[in-house]
């Protein structure tokens, strides 16, 4: 998956936790920058991903995100790593 | 030894810091092996025997941690987790043997009316801030945010004495980096911004807080005799307490600092005016914070982010937004927090009054967290909602804090539960009879509304001042942090506003005649009241 798709997906999947179409990530996006978007809508957000992707993130990794790029970079690597 | 002691304050601090810079001059390494003999000494000052459950722990541990690195490194996931599972293991039952297990047996005999007896266990000082602290080392390696280490610095880390007894609890990564950078010499700065948080820490302490304990443990001990505490004497008890321990507990992480300070080195902020908080969730996040992190990053957010797996696995929602369902918020938020909250009130203490505080704390996040879910519609950021809110909030928050500290002190349930009634009112109301008489025809209202005239009791008017003027410090003046904030006293402080927009706080410190003069005097002040009686509040802990 590219990064573009990745981003479509993330949007998609935060749209469906917050009930709020409105939302819009980009690679910069940070959660304070996102309404409503607090660490227990975050959490369901990162397992919503992992189910659609089946992956699986560490607990370190899901504290350290800075933004939603770390998020799909991370997201990248483990991809990769389950094809390889 | 105890920062508020003559001999460390005379005797052992100026001698560690003298041999420190004097080593540090030849070498950085002979500087920080002084440093953990050093810590060693001031932990084993108490009780030698001490040195013999500590050492084996820190070798037991620095084995673990190795082999989970190897393990990690030859991509053996499987095994660096079944050894990350040990060693947590092996550091709760170490906690566990020393803190619970008197309970543990006291427990069993309520129960089942059995009398078992075993020799009392006595408590190795300050093990649970170092358990969690290693807990948390092994944690990290596992996941790679510790690199690289040595025994020397596990050591460093483990034991460097400041943050030893009462925290700050520390992360490795935090720290080292700033020993292996420290230069180890004598910085006129460092130890000026690190004698100035020493002197407020020790004035807050053991003029502030030790000032106001006896009189809390009249009270406490009146209830604990069965005596029917009356409302007013029971609210100034919990809020005499609440500010006691703010005093100390704050104070003492300030003196904690401020020594770090001295040797270079940066512990993270603990307490940022907590009782200003204008919710139970700022308050978690501004009193203990180095508590609430931890507990966060290694208990909650795990639980949470399992039990919403497991959730979204059964096809379930979990929780955001406009989608969170009543059965989402109880399994996905109240659960993870009442056991958190119950995991921090056993840390607290062994005991049935502490489970019931962390669970009332729990219950209180719960019901915060739930406001918010319900009040999502309202327009929160507008002035009209902060202005009625916010003081409300506030009210509420000091208010629930202070009812929880009637089961953080009180010795047994059965003391908690006396005063919480006279907290209700069910005591009845009554005042000093010199009181009612000084408020004339208030006085008299009073009296035909039912308040009784208690006994002429000294007690009641010079506790009534304490709070008073305690209460002014924590609400209004700025806190020992704040003070320093243009120095960076702590990591992780935020410096807050007025010094992003680019002006000074309202009062800053800095090196000149008048604050030089403030300082001395609350140095004076705290080292005349040292010896006098002092409670040291952390031996359970």
């Amino acid at each position: 998956m590219t990064d573009d798709e990745l981003l479509t997906l993330f949007t998609a999947t935060l749209r469906d936790v917050l009930g709020d179409d409105s939302v819009a990530l980009s690679m910069v996006t940070r959660r304070q920058d996102v309404p409503n978007w607090d660490s227990f809508a975050y959490i369901n957000f990162i397992a919503a991903i992992e189910m659609r992707l089946k992956i699986r993130f560490a607990v370190a990794d899901v504290e350290s995100f800075e933004n939603v790029g770390a998020i799909v970079r991370r997201s990248q690597a483990l991809l990769a790593d389950k094809s390889s | 030894m105890l920062f508020n002691s003559y001999e460390f304050i005379f005797v052992f601090f100026p001698a560690t810091l003298l041999g420190f810079f004097l080593l540090g001059r030849r070498s950085r390494v002979l500087a920080l092996r002084w440093l953990i003999a050093a810590s060693l000494f001031f932990y084993t000052w108490w009780r030698p025997i001490n040195v013999l459950l500590i050492a084996p722990s820190i070798l037991v541990n620095f084995a673990l941690a190795r082999a989970i690195q190897k393990a990690s490194a030859r991509e053996a996931p499987r095994l660096a987790r079944s050894l990350l599972i040990v060693g947590i293991a092996f550091n709760v039952a170490f906690l566990g043997y020393f803190k619970y297990v008197n309970f543990l047996v006291g427990a069993v005999d309520d129960v089942f009316g059995t009398n078992y007896v075993i020799a009392k266990v006595i408590l190795p000082l300050g093990i649970s801030f170092i358990t969690f602290q290693k807990i948390a080392f092994l944690v990290d390696v596992s996941s790679r945010r510790v690199e690289s280490f040595t025994l020397q610095d596990y050591c460093l880390f483990v034991l460097f004495f400041p943050q030893l007894i009462a925290g700050p609890i520390v992360h490795y990564r935090e720290v080292m980096p700033q020993f292996q950078r420290a230069n180890c010499s004598f910085d006129q700065n460092n130890v000026a911004i690190g004698l100035t948080l020493f002197a407020f820490g020790l004035c807050k302490k053991a003029f502030l807080a030790d000032g106001i304990s006896p009189l809390v443990g009249t009270i406490f001990g009146q209830a604990a005799a069965g005596e029917a505490v009356s409302l007013f004497s029971a609210w100034l008890a919990v809020v005499g307490f609440t500010l006691q321990l703010y005093f100390d507990f704050s104070g003492y992480t300030d003196m904690a600092i401020g020594i770090a300070r001295c040797f270079g080195i940066r512990l993270p902020a603990n307490f940022n005016s907590p009782l200003r908080s204008s919710s139970i969730i700022e308050f978690w996040l501004r009193w203990h914070i180095t508590l609430t992190r931890f507990l966060t990053a290694y208990i909650y957010n795990p639980l949470t982010l399992w039990l919403t797996r497991r959730r979204l696995a059964k096809g379930l929602k979990g929780i955001g937004g406009n989608n969170t369902t009543l059965g989402g918020f109880l399994a996905v938020l109240a659960f993870p927090t009442l056991v958190t909250m119950s995991i921090s009130g056993l840390w607290h203490g062994a005991g049935y009054t502490f489970i019931v505080w962390g669970l009332l704390h729990g219950a209180y996040l719960t019901i915060n967290h739930w406001w918010h879910w319900v009040a999502r519609g309202f327009r929160k950021n507008s002035a009209a909602y902060q202005r009625v809110m916010r003081p409300a909030g506030f009210v509420l928050t000091f208010a629930a804090v202070a009812v929880g500290m009637a089961y953080f002190r009180a010795p047994n349930m059965a003391t908690a539960g006396n005063l919480l009634r006279g907290l209700f009112g069910l005591h009845g109301v009554s005042l000093p009879t010199s009181i009612i008489h000084k408020l004339g025809h208030v006085g008299l209202w009073l009296h035909q509304a039912g308040v009784s005239e208690g006994p002429a009791d000294d007690t009641f008017r010079i506790m009534a001042r304490w709070v008073a003027g305690l209460s002014l410090l924590a609400f209004f003046s700025p806190n020992t942090m704040q003070l320093l904030s243009r120095f960076e006293p702590a990591l992780g402080f935020d410096t807050g506003a007025p010094d992003r927009a680019g002006s000074r706080p309202l009062l800053s410190w800095q090196a000149s005649a008048a604050w030089a003069v403030l300082v001395g005097g609350a140095t004076v002040l705290g080292v005349l009241h040292l010896g006098g009686v002092s409670e040291f509040l952390y031996w359970q802990f």
